[in-house]
């Protein structure tokens, strides 16, 4: 009889065990298991079963330690290749979408980190002009010493001029800072400067190429020559380093707008 | 109780020795496993019912693995190979369940 034929009807075991008095299925069960005996059936069953342990043995193991790939069919990995290839390719996208930002993001802020570099260079060299900020550099330093008093402020203003006719690039007298709009007047006691008075001996702190600055005060008929007429004593001379220190407020203009062009 | 043995032994020999499976049969290893699993299931029972036939078993065991792989082999080619194994897998699980009753008919009575 085939054990796994037309399953035998379940009703089939009930009767079998009063009526009959031999052996019951269980006693059957326990009188293979044990003592154990050594036959073909026994042998044979025993291959059978050890093949059936072992594929199933090998089956869990695999399907355990390894993703569900394995077991896959082709078209499932197909399928699930295709979805990894497409999500790769919208990953990419992303990527080279992102890095196109981050790039133009960079270029901006290095854009604007050079602005604002040359701004404030510029601020500076603007700040040397306006005297809002100190100088230094080679140039001479001119002490006019008026022992007579003698000395008025339109021969100082030419002087001034003169220094900056040969190319001076910052001034100050005695702790006045020189600019576009100083004015020079003689007041009672003495020249004012920017309406702050100075006494003698007048001091110019010049910034510039000494080698011009120095021969455009002493040409004959000059600032050296007019002020010696007037009994003062002037001497230059030249230093690799001069501090221009004194400052001046920056005044915001009233009227007078920054334009476009 | 040597038939027991063999079982333990190759789930044993299954774990530690890691035999290496060939692709080809790969796909049918489940099937063929869940098919010897019912012929053992009714060779139990026979068993029980005191009807036990080793060539008998030997048969039923062989036939029902190479028949089960064929079936999904088939399926494969045919491209149902999915849907036919899910076939085969519940009609062997309703035969191990019905083995199953009538097994349990003989050992608790119940």
């Amino acid at each position: 009889m085939n054990p796994e034929g037309t399953p035998v009807p379940e009703e089939n075991p009930v009767p079998e065990e009063p009526a009959q008095p031999e052996v019951t299925g269980r006693q059957r069960l326990l009188r293979s298991l044990w003592p154990p005996k050594v036959s073909r059936a026994q042998l044979i069953v025993a291959l059978l079963l050890f093949v059936l342990g072992l594929g199933l043995a090998i089956q869990v193991r695999s399907n355990s330690e390894s993703s569900a790939l394995r077991g896959a069919r082709q078209e499932d990995l197909v399928r699930i290749l295709d979805e990894l290839d497409d999500r790769t390719q919208r990953l990419e996208d992303e990527k080279q979408r992102l890095d196109d930002q981050r790039t133009e993001l960079e270029n901006s802020s290095d854009q604007a980190e050079e602005a604002r570099r040359q701004t404030v260079e510029k601020e500076r060299q603007l700040g040397v002009l306006a005297g809002t900020v100190a100088a230094e550099g080679p140039g001479i330093t001119v002490t006019v010493t008026d022992s007579k008093g003698a000395v008025e402020g339109d021969m100082l203003l030419d002087a001034i001029q003169e220094l900056r006719a040969a190319g001076a690039e910052a001034i100050q007298i005695n702790d006045v800072r020189v600019v576009a709009n100083t004015y020079l007047t003689d007041g009672s006691d003495g020249v004012e400067v920017d309406g702050r008075a100075i006494s003698a001996p007048y001091r110019f702190k010049v910034i510039g190429k000494a080698q011009d600055l120095e021969p455009a005060l002493n040409i004959p008929g000059g600032v050296v020559q007019t002020l010696e007429k007037e009994q003062a004593t002037v001497e230059v001379t030249r230093a690799e380093k001069i501090v221009v220190d004194a400052l001046r407020r920056a005044n915001r203009p009233d009227y007078a707008r920054s334009s476009s062009q | 109780m040597i038939a027991v043995l063999g079982l333990v032994v190759g789930v044993v020999v299954g774990l530690f020795v890691r035999p290496e499976v060939p692709a080809v049969v790969e796909p049918y290893l489940p099937i063929a496993v869940v098919a010897a699993l019912d012929a053992v299931f009714g060779g139990l029972r026979a068993m029980l019912d005191g009807i036990f036939d080793d060539k008998v078993f030997v048969v039923s065991f062989l036939s029902n693995v190479v028949v089960a792989a064929l079936i999904v082999f088939l399926g494969d080619k045919l491209g149902v190979g999915a849907q036919l194994s899910t076939g085969v897998v519940v009609v062997l699980g309703i035969r191990i369940f019905s083995n199953a009753a009538a097994i349990r008919r003989h050992v608790f009575r119940a």
